[in-house]
């Protein structure tokens, strides 16, 4: 049996609107183990984006808890942000003023390692998603699918046990959105990392271990 | 290198873009703030040393006065000589007098001095003719004493003093001294210009039938700063005699000096706040225009404290330039500051008041090192809180918010 590496359960959250409090998620739960990839489906609104924040940590449920392996078993995601979690966001988040290889060590810099040694990882992880002839350029000279492979990059030089990807692809042309989903998942299997995946497309959700729907604020089998 | 300095550099001085408009205008903003408030206080330190100057220059650093005239002001000039403290003692002599030349008359403040001290003040001043000239029928006026009676250096004027009209009362025909100008001063102090008339001791005590006495000595110090602790450790020992420091001669004016600086910077420190509110504003929206990176910080693990710092270092680096910066500029304007004046006279037809008004040769300066901590001092921090007051707003966000307002 492969290890529980994510384990959410009873999640809620409902955003304050001028009619009173608009629940998003109600009632949510989901495991996720080492090495299996799960993609999440729904529609614009439903409470996607804001699962995936909750399961990283970047935001707070109103209800329920979750948790993610850690080096000392399992722990709040928010206590090890960067680090047991890798994001990688429909818009890329680059830092515009920094070259491919700065966006990728930076991450490794914030988690304490030392420059030489995160720009030697930056180097090698950036010729893993095929940017090796790119390290000096700034986000502003990359194509869209080169950013998302500088943003693949720079979730993994932390080696987190889960990748959290929100429409990867969402800002990507047909072509380039299957190289990166194609490189996306090749790499989560030979790392043996857990992969959630929010994203509109069927096909791409097709090719995940498991399918899961949001609706109504409730997760359920595709 | 941490990595919140190299991205703070970064993000103020991104690669390929030589002048940045956020860092230039930010730096620039700064700079004209520091270097205004540097201008107006090293000039207004300028105009209170040169007025302290004049005042040492005119009435010395310590005048020593005594109830009735000094009886043997020789032996005392003597005995003051001997103090470590002082540099040079003259004994003088002052009273009214009325000067008149044909139709032309005016009150003068006779002076008897003695024309042979190197160290008499009044050689500095002389604006036409010769101090060396004084003599016993001679005298050296004022410049608006001697534009009052219509004389030039070479004319002659009469002194009437008072114990000529004691003699008039005895019955005695008065006799005015008749004395040729042989200089004219100008000390730029208006009530010593427009009543001076200076004119040997010797001569002094004859008209007005002093025999040996003097009224006063000018003592010059070694230390005219210390003028005040001087005046106090003499007159311990000089129970009949007042030492006056020359602060204490004209102390409303040096007060009105100080007080003009102080209001001044009042002022200023004012401008620069505004300046400063400016700044804050300018990195507020930065910040803003980043909420959405500093979300992704946040969501990559970076501390709020970090997060602080990216912002603060910002602040501190647009402060620390742009004090730099004002430095260099208020030196560039004080250095060109008398062509600058008469660019800006010659624009409004104004003459040059400096020469006019102050009769000073050029817009005086006084560099204090104090001006230039205090203003580095006060714009790094302010700078620095303007990027730190938006960046513990930004940092004490919840990552996701940041991210989803941007």
């Amino acid at each position: 049996m492969p290890d529980l590496v994510l384990h959410a359960v009873g999640l809620a959250k409902a955003f304050a609107a001028p009619a009173g409090p608009l629940p998003v998620l109600v009632d949510v739960s989901l495991e996720v183990y080492a090495g299996e990839s799960v993609s999440i489906r729904g529609s614009s609104g439903s409470g996607k984006t804001t699962l995936l924040q909750l399961l990283g940590g970047l935001d707070q449920p109103d209800a329920g808890a979750v948790q993610v392996a850690g080096p000392r078993g399992l722990v709040e995601p928010r206590t090890c942000l960067g680090q047991g979690v890798g994001f990688v966001f429909q818009n890329y988040q680059l830092m515009p003023e920094l070259t491919a290889l700065e966006n990728v060590a930076l991450a490794a810099r914030i988690a304490g390692v030392p420059s030489a040694l995160a720009s030697a990882d930056a180097r090698e992880l950036l010729g893993l998603v095929g940017l090796g002839d790119r390290l000096a350029h700034l986000p502003a000279s990359l194509s869209g699918g080169e950013c998302q492979r500088v943003a693949l990059a720079r979730a993994l030089i932390n080696r987190p046990v889960v990748l959290l990807a929100d429409e990867p692809t969402g800002n990507l042309d047909e072509r380039t959105a299957e190289e990166v989903m194609q490189l996306l998942l090749a790499i989560v299997a030979a790392r043996g990392l857990a992969l959630v995946l929010v994203t509109h497309s069927r096909e791409f959700a097709e090719r995940t271990d498991r399918r899961l729907v949001l609706s109504g604020g409730v997760l359920s089998p595709a | 290198m941490p990595w919140f300095l190299h991205l703070a550099l970064r993000q103020l001085f991104p690669p390929g873009k030589r002048f940045p408009a956020f860092a230039t205008v930010s730096i620039l903003g700064v700079a004209l703030g520091v270097a205004t408030l540097l201008v107006v206080q090293t000039v207004m330190n300028g105009f209170g040393e040169e007025h302290r100057n004049r005042i040492r220059e005119s009435f010395g650093d310590c005048l020593v006065l005594s109830a009735q005239p000094i009886a043997r002001p020789e032996e005392l000039v003597a005995q003051l000589r001997r103090d470590r403290e002082v540099t040079s003692a003259t004994a003088f002599a002052e009273g009214p007098a009325l000067a008149r030349r044909g139709d032309f008359s005016g009150v003068a403040a006779v002076r008897g001095i003695d024309p042979t001290d190197p160290a008499q003040p009044a050689r500095r001043y002389i604006h036409g003719g010769t101090f060396d000239d004084l003599d016993d029928g001679r005298v050296i006026l004022g410049l608006g004493l001697a534009q009052q009676l219509r004389v030039r250096v070479g004319d002659k004027v009469e002194l009437w003093s008072p114990v000529m009209a004691e003699r008039a009362e005895k019955g005695k025909a008065p006799l005015p001294a008749e004395f040729e100008v042989c200089a004219i001063l100008r000390t730029g102090f208006t009530e010593v210009d427009n009543t001076a008339a200076l004119i040997p001791l010797r001569r002094f005590r004859e008209i007005w039938h002093l025999g040996p006495r003097a009224h006063g000595i000018i003592l010059r110090l070694r230390t005219p700063a210390q003028a005040e602790a001087v005046a106090s450790r003499l007159n311990v020992g000089h129970p009949d005699l007042v030492f006056r420091p020359w602060q204490d001669i004209k102390r409303n004016f040096l007060e009105a000096i100080r007080f003009e600086k102080t209001m001044l910077f009042f002022l200023m420190f004012i401008i620069t706040l505004v300046a400063s509110f400016s700044i804050g504003s300018t990195l507020f929206s930065a910040v803003i225009r980043r909420s959405r990176e500093v979300g992704v910080l946040a969501a990559l693990g970076a501390s709020q404290s970090r997060i602080l710092a990216l912002f603060g270092l910002q602040g501190l680096f647009i402060g620390a330039l742009g004090t730099g910066l004002g430095f260099l500029l208020a030196w560039g304007i004080l250095c060109f500051r008398d062509s600058i004046l008469g660019a800006i006279n010659a624009v409004f037809g104004d003459g040059d008041m400096v020469a006019s008004v102050y009769q000073f040769a050029r817009v005086p300066l006084h560099y204090d090192a104090m001006d230039f901590l205090a203003a580095g001092l006060f714009t790094l921090l302010v700078t620095t809180l303007a990027g730190l007051v938006p960046a513990l707003w930004a940092a004490s966000r919840k990552p996701s918010e940041a991210m989803r307002d941007a």
